[in-house]
């Protein structure tokens, strides 16, 4: 695949980055405003990127896709599915019920408490039940939630050993809520941990139609435009994976944006050890990569307030970007946002006439900002005159309150008090400082920074996984291991990953205590590249 | 037996004791952390303990300290404790019923009042338990323990090295079944009873175990344990918010809470994890080993370690750096946050901290119960200063 084309958006909040690769190289870029839609934002970039290479769709073999939808629906509480819950467990487990440390806000957003059961079932470590699984409670309150919840959440205690508890009552649900209502089980989300893996379930569980929209918006807009490459969606650990896999389980995409965003900064500036700033419209996000990957985040990981055991990058996320309100009384800066103007930048900025001092106002004040602002057809700045009205210290406050808001969340995110190199990618890295940033040895913008996360998606490897179950008294553990990693590396390869290139992520023994001998099903992750 | 609901405050009125400490949900918390370190890789999910704390708070319910110096000689005390495989308890939580069953029914066979807790070990479980029980029940929770770390074994410590019992014992399920044992002077044997309800019951259970006199609690237990664990969860959480070392602001607390000094050995990854869990042979522990290769300035060096629910021993490429009863930790090292034997994965990185067990720990008789050869190496206890003086970064 070294001299294949490949295409690759990064949907961001504000703006969707598309970028078509040949090989190592850019051959086209493109920037569109992210539409409530989605497909309309997408199929703008994609018809730019056709129009100015002039390439043939058909020849396109891999399309890519980085989104921070997930992420950004959880976050903002917006968007969510209702989710029923059910925990399989009772009579144990009631000393914590579900949702239990959630933030009230998000609880209320998924349906709250109303739609939550805890039922007698599940499985001791030996596979006995705790208690037989009580169908008819799960029946009544399915004939209760009918109606009142989108999507399903089932954890049953024990399920990565058997998962047997979850997979019948999720017979039961989908025979009375009907095929409409997605189920998420949670021994296919994550393993032994009950209420990380409850949380993750029910996250999962709540961002389904989320992920569908952005998959079937990515699948339609390349159809249109005759693209039959195969789909990926970048995943946390920034590998991707097929979107018929990641519709079904959108939590694995928490991070995919942001996982991105450092895969391409790192390939476009060389560095591997250092910060990745990566700023946009809205928010800006941080993270610190060590030997060319981002640092994981230790045992749980915690989103939009919820403690998972999701393997993710550790980031850093803030409310500021491009389009940013700067807030102030008189001359002194109040405070940077949260609000941002997003692609209303136009409309309601100072430098368009507008109302509002943002951070890009700030830059075009100061002189940093001297380029044409293709996404939105115009220049820099349509209304020089109101620009010039602002007075000189309130535009160098704002500029000196973005520098040490950075300086602040990158001091947060660094292991080390030796300075360190940033890059700074994104489209809002043009209106920020990169001079005097403290902590930092120097800032670098590579050639096409402000399409970093897009590039990012390309070049990501590809990741597979495989299983097998085995039985210790009559196979060598070693053997066993090493034949289902055969099979992984042969599930990346045949998703267009270089053999050669393969390596192993993550080992996970489960043991089946409750058979006869020593089984246990052995789990491994696997990524490769696409490019050597 | 009728509950008396007058809460902590009204106890410690009536022993005259005017000090103790408020216990909130940030000092929970700080007490929860560096348990969960102090319990060298076990002690269970703390997320766990820390929730249902925090829901006793949630109800309005007090949790107070006092020093064991203060208390009457006189009072009646017990520890209750979660007893198992962690690995089970991190997948299945507790009934919110299972503490006050457990201890109501110790209470009815001693035909006596429980008036104060006692944790067991420092753990991410045991630990806040023994506050949450104090909550619920309206007593305080006493500033000791039984080990200053976690063992794996009911019988493990300075409370029977010093000849007190842990019978009678009562230990209760989710279902509410309920296991008497009182095997007199004989806690291998307590232990073995309680181990064997525990697996019966699928991997853990509930118990109300240690009836310990307030002369004895003085005498037997880890004075101020509570307090060496306050104190470095409060340092490798200060650690993080001002972004120090918290290895470092670890070891130093240690020097300053408890006078002694920790090792910082080692830093690595982990590429193998062997785990034996439930088969006939381990008697219902998590078991194994694990090993973990050198990154940094540690790179080319290897670190085994195996485990029973805790860390047992460390060695680096082969030799011996720690032994039992002393503590081996692998904390993040950005966080400080422990690796436990329980949820540990492979590619972990973490940085491998010793410390020397409590002298209550180290007395021959502690030696010989929970010394090596107690876990059956075939090796002499040797401290773990003797093990790594003058070697730190080797």
């Amino acid at each position: 695949m070294s001299r294949s084309l490949r295409v690759g958006f990064d949907v961001g909040g504000t703006f969707t980055d598309g970028v078509l690769m040949r090989g190592r190289d850019v051959l086209t870029k493109a920037k569109s405003l992210t539409t409530q839609d989605v497909t309309t934002g997408i199929i703008h970039a994609l018809d730019t990127l056709l129009e100015r290479s002039g390439i043939d769709p058909g020849e396109i073999e891999m399309v890519s896709l980085g989104t921070t939808h997930t992420t950004n629906a959880i976050i903002e509480r917006r968007n969510l599915n209702r989710v029923g819950v059910f925990r399989l467990g009772a009579p144990a487990t009631t000393a914590i019920p579900p949702l239990t440390g959630w933030p009230e806000d998000l609880k209320a957003a998924i349906g709250g408490a109303d739609l939550v059961h805890v039922v007698r079932g599940g499985s001791e470590y030996d596979g006995r039940d705790i208690v037989p699984l009580d169908r008819d409670a799960i029946e009544a309150a399915c004939h209760e939630m009918a109606g009142k919840v989108d999507s399903v959440a089932i954890t049953g205690v024990f399920s990565p050993i058997i998962a047997d508890h979850e997979e019948r009552a999720a017979e039961i649900v989908r025979r009375i809520l009907g095929e409409d209502v997605h189920i998420t089980l949670s021994h296919r989300i994550a393993t032994i941990s009950l209420l990380e893996r409850e949380n993750s379930t029910i996250l999962n569980a709540a961002v389904i139609r989320v992920m569908q929209r952005a998959v079937n918006s990515l699948r339609t807009a390349v159809r249109e435009r005759g693209i039959r490459a195969r789909l990926f969606i970048v995943q946390n650990d920034g590998s991707v994976m097929s979107a018929d896999y990641a519709v079904d389980y959108p939590i694995f995409t928490v991070a995919s944006g942001p996982a991105a965003s450092v895969r391409g900064a790192v390939y476009l500036s060389g560095i591997e050890d250092g910060v990745v700033v990566d700023i946009g419209g809205t928010s800006t996000d941080v993270a610190y990569i060590v030997h060319g990957f981002p640092r994981e985040s230790s045992i749980t990981v915690t989103i939009g307030g919820v403690k998972t055991n999701i393997r993710c990058p550790d980031l850093l996320s803030i409310a500021l970007g491009g389009g940013t309100i700067v807030k102030h009384t008189g001359d002194d800066v109040t405070a940077l946002g949260p609000e941002s103007v997003g692609y209303n930048l136009v409309r309601l900025a100072a430098s368009f006439g507008g109302p509002l001092l943002t951070v890009h106002d700030a830059a075009v004040a100061l002189g940093h900002l001297t380029e044409r602002l293709d996404v939105f057809q115009t220049d820099f700045v349509t209304d020089r005159d109101r620009l010039n009205a602002l007075p000189r210290s309130l535009v160098e406050n704002a500029w000196t309150a973005v520098r040490r808001t950075i300086e602040e969340a990158i001091d947060k995110m660094k292991t080390t008090a030796e300075p360190v190199p940033a890059i700074f990618i994104g489209g809002g890295a043009l209106v920020v400082p990169k001079t005097g940033i403290g902590g930092v040895s120097h800032v670098l913008s590579p050639d096409h920074f402000e399409i970093g996360g897009a590039v990012g998606t390309t070049i990501a490897e590809i990741g597979a996984y495989a299983e097998g179950v085995v039985d210790l008294d009559v196979q060598d553990r070693d053997d066993a291991l090493s034949h289902v990693t055969e099979q992984a590396i042969d599930h990346a390869e045949a998703a267009g990953a270089l053999r050669e290139t393969v390596e192993v992520m993550d080992v996970e023994e489960i043991p089946f205590t409750y058979m006869p001998g020593r089984r246990e099903k052995i789990r491994i992750r696997v990524k490769g590249k696409v490019l050597t | 037996m009728t509950r008396r609901v007058r809460g902590p405050r009204a106890v410690l009125e009536e022993w005259g004791v005017g000090e103790f400490r408020v216990i909130d949900k940030p000092a929970i918390q700080e007490i929860t952390l560096g348990a969960s370190i102090l319990a060298t890789g076990g002690g269970g999910d703390p997320e766990i303990g820390l929730l249902w704390t925090y829901k006793v708070l949630d109800e309005g319910k007090e949790i107070l300290m006092v020093d064991p110096m203060q208390i009457p000689d006189e009072i009646q005390t017990a520890s209750p404790a979660c007893l198992g495989a962690a690995i089970v308890l991190t997948e299945k939580p507790p009934s919110h019923t299972v503490l006050n069953l457990a201890m109501r029914k110790l209470e009815a066979y001693l035909e006596r009042p429980i008036q104060a807790t006692i944790p067991i070990e420092c753990g991410g479980v045991n630990s806040p338990v023994a506050y949450a029980a104090a909550g619920e029940f309206g007593i305080p929770v006493i500033d000791v323990d039984g080990m200053n770390r976690a063992f794996p074994e009911l019988q493990m410590t300075s409370w029977v090295t010093h000849g007190v019992h842990a019978s009678p014992t009562v230990s209760v399920d989710d279902r509410h079944n309920v296991t008497v044992i009182d095997a007199g002077d004989d806690d291998v044997l307590a232990e073995t009873l309680a181990r064997r309800a525990a697996m019966a019951y699928g991997g853990i259970s509930w118990v109300a175990t240690y009836p310990l006199m307030g002369s004895d609690v003085k005498r037997t237990s880890i004075l101020g344990s509570q307090s060496i664990a306050w104190a470095i969860g409060r340092a490798v959480l200060r650690a993080r918010r001002e972004h120090l070392d918290p290895v470092a602001e670890l070891l130093r607390s240690l020097e300053t809470e408890r006078g002694v000094r920790g090792y910082r050995v080692f830093r690595g990854k982990i590429v193998d994890i062997r785990r034996d869990f439930g088969s006939e042979t381990n008697k219902g522990f998590t078991l194994g080993s694990i090993v973990m290769e050198g990154i940094d300035r540690d790179r080319g060096r290897s670190a085994t370690l195996d485990f029973q629910n805790e860390w047992l021993n460390l060695r680096i490429d082969g030799e011996v750096r720690c032994l039992p009863p002393d503590l081996i930790a692998i904390l993040d090292s950005e966080t400080g946050e422990p690796i436990r034997t329980d949820i540990m994965k492979y590619g972990y990185r973490g940085t491998i901290v010793l410390i020397p067990a409590h002298e209550r720990m180290r007395t021959p008789k502690g030696i010989e119960m929970f010394g090596p050869r107690h876990f059956g190496y075939d090796l002499d206890y040797v401290p773990v200063e003797g093990l790594n003086e003058n070697r730190e970064g080797a």
